[in-house]
């Protein structure tokens, strides 16, 4: 591996590495746009000039491969000077609308003119007019102005997304992205396009204007959209949760994630959530706090397994949970109940192995490996057809269902909660509330549960990768985890004190339901 | 005085056809040349010293020896973009005598081992394209084109590509993405196009004159060819003179000729009356030179280097005392502008920048401090992009408003009022 000096400080790269990612080995800043981790070299932007022993122009370090033995700069003047008017050349004819552009906190060009520009501009002429406002597609919306000309989005499209709707029209300053008219930037990777963009030139429609990115703080997570289980950055407030963007993991998702998986934030807020325990049936429902309506359900199952054994409980489980929630939920049922007739509720199961090619999966689980894992450890999984005969024939009393915390990806709810409404009683597990629960047929309880954002854990993904998390934020305090759920349900109780509180008030945060428009 | 190597027979109208050009001797050095060793004919254009006459002047026989050892397909791409402002000797060349642009390709191609070449002729063209279209056909007809070429087993096939206008699709990598049916964009550097040039395949770049000079290389030997010109500045160029002289036109010189030959001798002088004021010695994109310096300096790449300025494509442009250096400037900033492609950050807002500052000292709205505006913002886009359209532009800027300071300086103290600016007169 070739050695090479950056500002005095040596270190050693693969061969075939180019001059920045050896800056970025080394831990030294360089000032860059056009150039991208997971995307080809453009050598645009002309700002990671780099001086290098025994070359008499300075050279672009995109675009330089490491030798070895070369001794490289970005701190002598003559690369601070072409830096600065880099910077002047990139912000001469960019608007200074920051307090009112989406990127303001985040964006490339602030950070990189506070630290490697600061300079007294010059530019005293008439900044060049191009066009606000573009609609791009169903998700993205483009201000020329504010655009540096990268290139980043349209590499993404050329290279990523393979999709090709995006170009850069006409020449020199007049240049601007843009798609050709029937051909709009719609494809499910469409928003990596807005991480992408160092300015504020792509937003994505969903959360330009909603919120000031300083007020917001992020968490580590996994998306649990499908079995891929992309690594994410969840951003939140005490409103609730505003956007998921990725987070780099060459194994996983590399730099990207599919437009879907940022979705997932959406039924994570309380206006989809589950507050309170219900218990009733269509028409007649009554509230009660989620620790008291399990307690009631605690003493229904220990009824039915009293009276009739513990081949009257039937539990219908979903790919949704952790796999720290799977090993208390089977060690509850099979080794402390008994419980045999455990069932995969799988969603659109003929799609499984579907794949796009890129990060979607048709298996619209995050943790369908673990809950496979945990069926094989304890318990065969159960047939489908002897549940309805069981449910038909009025063998099985009671009907555990730990359903979809993410019931878009669900499409089959209906059917289920008619199903499962044959039983003497049902006691329904989810986060967030659903109208076709609250239409069921038979006594029910609909218990709230947390969403992956508010519980630390693990999932497994396709390959059998675990991946853990973390809590994030609280939006729903009062909801209970499944592992809770198995406490409550064997009789013993939670620590109340040591379980997470809101972050605050829960505001009316219509982000949440509506796709934003221009 | 001139010397008419290439030119010999361009006042023939019989030339521009294929009997014609027969009739002069036409194709004969093809077949010397597919008798000799490939190499032997790389060492030989190596040793006449020629260099590339489309403006960067780099040796050809060099430049050829970059191609990799093996390796198939490889291409020749003859560049005819004559988009230099001032320059228009290619078209000559194309108009009057495109056979000898084939034969030189032809001899060329088989020196590097390539079996497909492509002309790309700027879209203004219309009329070259035409008559190279029709010699080729010709060609293709009488054999000297397809397969096994004169019973040599050497096979060739050649097309015209016609270009949309853009300058940028002279740069050498800009013309590879333009005939790659991409937008018209030079690529960058690493790779070169000699090992990864048009379809990444090893590629071959050159201007019509340099490909039109191998065959009387060829015809001659590389000594014969070094009896013109200077050492390191050897043979023949066709320069393109325009502007205030008597004659304007092409005209075949060696190399190293004084300018003043050139302008006075050649070309007529200039117009009764008038002063020099001005030359620009190689197309739009070279620093100009003063009435001083031009009377002094000699056409060779080494004296005009000398001098700050370049030979570039051999376009001289020739300015009197009845031009206003201000407008002049404002014209060349404008055509930057216009042609920058837009991809490096420095050449894009940087062109705009400069045009937007001349313009408005031309129109009255200047500032002295404008002008050291101008060269520092010019010198930050030297050597800073992907190709040299940025430099093209920030030179021509800098010697502007260094070289003739005190009439800029007039301008804005007049508030934009000088008589000569263009249009004054019929104000």
């Amino acid at each position: 591996m070739p050695k090479i000096k950056i500002n005095g400080k040596e270190v050693e790269v693969p061969q075939g590495s180019t001059v920045i990612q050896a800056f970025k080995a080394a831990g030294q800043d360089i000032c860059h746009y056009c150039w991208h981790p997971g995307l080809s070299v453009a050598g645009v932007c002309r700002l990671c000039m780099v001086q290098i022993e025994g070359m008499p122009r300075l050279q672009i370090a995109c675009n330089t491969e490491v030798k070895d033995g070369m001794v490289v700069n970005n701190t002598s003047e003559a690369v601070k000077e072409t830096v600065r008017w880099g910077m002047d050349f990139h912000l001469i004819n960019h608007p200074l609308d920051c307090p009112i552009c989406d990127q303001a906190g985040e964006c490339g060009l602030q950070e990189q003119y506070m630290q490697f520009g600061s300079y007294d501009p010059e530019m005293a002429e008439p900044k060049v007019k191009k066009h606000k406002v573009v609609d791009l597609g169903p998700t993205v919306v483009l201000d020329s102005e504010r655009c540096i000309l990268c290139s980043r989005c349209v590499r993404f499209t050329d290279e990523v997304s393979k999709t090709h709707e995006l170009g850069i029209f006409n020449r020199g300053d007049r240049s601007e992205i843009g798609v050709v008219e029937g051909k709009p930037l719609d494809n499910n990777y469409s928003l990596n396009t807005v991480d992408i963009c160092p300015v504020g030139a792509l937003t994505s429609k969903d959360f330009r204007f909603r919120q000031r990115v300083w007020y917001l703080k992020d968490a580590d997570s996994i998306c649990p959209g499908c079995s891929t289980g992309c690594n994410v950055k969840v951003h939140y407030n005490e409103e609730g949760l505003w956007r998921v963007k990725p987070r780099y993991n060459p194994d996983v998702n590399g730099y990207w994630m599919c437009d879907s998986g940022r979705d997932t934030y959406k039924f994570v807020n309380v206006q989809t959530r589950l507050l309170a325990g219900k218990i009733g049936q269509r028409g007649s429902w009554a509230e009660k706090s989620p620790a008291e309506a399990t307690r009631s359900v605690a003493q229904r199952l220990n009824e039915v397994v009293e009276q009739s054994g513990p081949d009257a409980v039937a539990v219908v489980v979903t790919g949704q949970y952790t796999n720290e929630e799977y090993a208390d939920l089977f060690k509850f049922l099979v080794q402390d109940l008994k419980v045999k007739n455990i069932f995969h509720w799988l969603n659109n199961p003929e799609k499984t192995t579907e794949f796009d090619g890129l990060l979607l999966r048709g298996d619209l689980n995050p943790n369908t490996q673990g809950l496979e894992g945990a069926f094989k450890a304890n318990v065969g999984k159960g047939n489908w057809e002897d549940l309805q005969v069981g449910l038909s024939g009025g063998k099985i009393k009671l009907a555990l269902v730990f359903g979809p915390e993410n019931q878009s990806s669900f499409p089959d709810i209906k059917e289920k909660v008619q199903m499962l409404s044959q039983a003497q009683s049902m006691v329904w597990f989810t986060a967030c509330h659903s109208a076709d629960l609250d239409e069921a047929g038979c006594e029910t309880w609909q218990i709230p549960l947390k969403t992956y954002i508010e519980k630390s854990g693990s999932f497994t993904n396709f390959q059998g990768k675990v991946q853990t998390f973390k809590v994030g934020t609280t939006v729903v305090p009062q909801a209970l985890t499944v592992s809770e759920v198995c406490e409550l349900l064997a009789g013993r109780d939670l620590n109340w004190a040591l379980r997470p509180k809101s972050l605050g008030g829960a505001k009316a945060n219509y982000a949440t339901t509506h796709r934003g428009a221009l | 005085m001139e010397v008419k190597l290439l030119s010999e027979h361009y006042e023939k109208p019989e030339f521009q056809k294929l009997e014609g050009y027969k009739k002069h001797g036409g194709y004969q050095v093809l077949s010397k040349a597919l008798k000799m060793d490939p190499k032997a004919i790389i060492e030989e254009v190596k040793a006449s010293g020629l260099r590339g006459r489309g403006g960067a002047g780099f040796p050809t026989g060099t430049k050829w020896s970059f191609l990799p050892a093996n390796g198939e397909p490889r291409y020749l791409l003859c560049n005819a973009d004559e988009g230099e402002p001032g320059t228009f000797k290619d078209r000559l060349m194309m108009e009057r005598a495109p056979h000898q642009l084939i034969e030189g390709m032809l001899i060329s191609a088989f020196a590097i081992g390539s079996k497909k070449s492509y002309i790309y002729i700027r879209g203004e063209y219309d009329y070259p394209i035409a008559v190279v279209r029709a010699a080729i056909g010709e060609a293709y007809k009488a054999g000297y084109l397809g397969k096994n070429i004169l019973g040599s087993g050497f096979d060739h096939d050649m097309d015209v590509y016609a270009g949309a206008g853009a300058y940028i699709c002279g740069e050498e990598t800009g013309m590879i993405s333009s005939l790659e049916g991409l937008k018209g964009q030079p690529k960058l550097k690493p790779p070169f196009p000699a090992i990864q040039g048009y379809l990444r395949k090893p590629t071959i770049v050159n201007n019509v004159e340099t490909l039109a000079a191998v065959k009387y290389i060829i015809r001659d030997g590389a000594a014969a060819y070094r009896k013109y010109g200077t050492e390191k500045s050897a043979g023949t160029k066709l320069f393109s003179v325009s502007g205030n002289v008597v004659r304007p036109g092409n005209y075949e010189v060696p190399l190293g000729i004084p300018l003043k030959t050139l302008i006075n001798d050649v070309c007529g002088g200039l117009r009764p009356g008038r002063q020099l004021k001005a030359v620009i010695p190689g197309g739009s994109s070279a620093p100009v030179l003063t009435a001083e310096e031009s009377w002094k300096v000699t056409m060779d790449y080494e004296a005009l280097a000398q001098m700050g300025s370049m030979l570039g494509s051999g376009a001289v442009i020739v300015i009197d005392d009845s031009n206003n250096m201000v407008d002049m400037l404002s014209v060349l900033m404008h055509f930057y502008h216009h042609e920058s492609c837009g991809q490096c950050t420095p050449c894009r807002e940087g062109t705009g920048w400069l045009n937007k500052i001349v313009h408005r000292i031309l129109h009255g709205h200047g500032e002295t401090k404008d002008l050291d505006l101008i060269s520092k913002v010019a010198q930050q886009m030297m050597g800073k992009t992907i190709c040299a359209l940025s430099d093209a532009a920030a030179m021509p800027a800098i010697s502007f408003v260094t070289k003739f300071r005190d009439e800029f300086e007039s301008h804005i103290r007049k508030g934009g009022h000088t008589a000569q600016v263009r249009g004054a007169a019929h104000a």
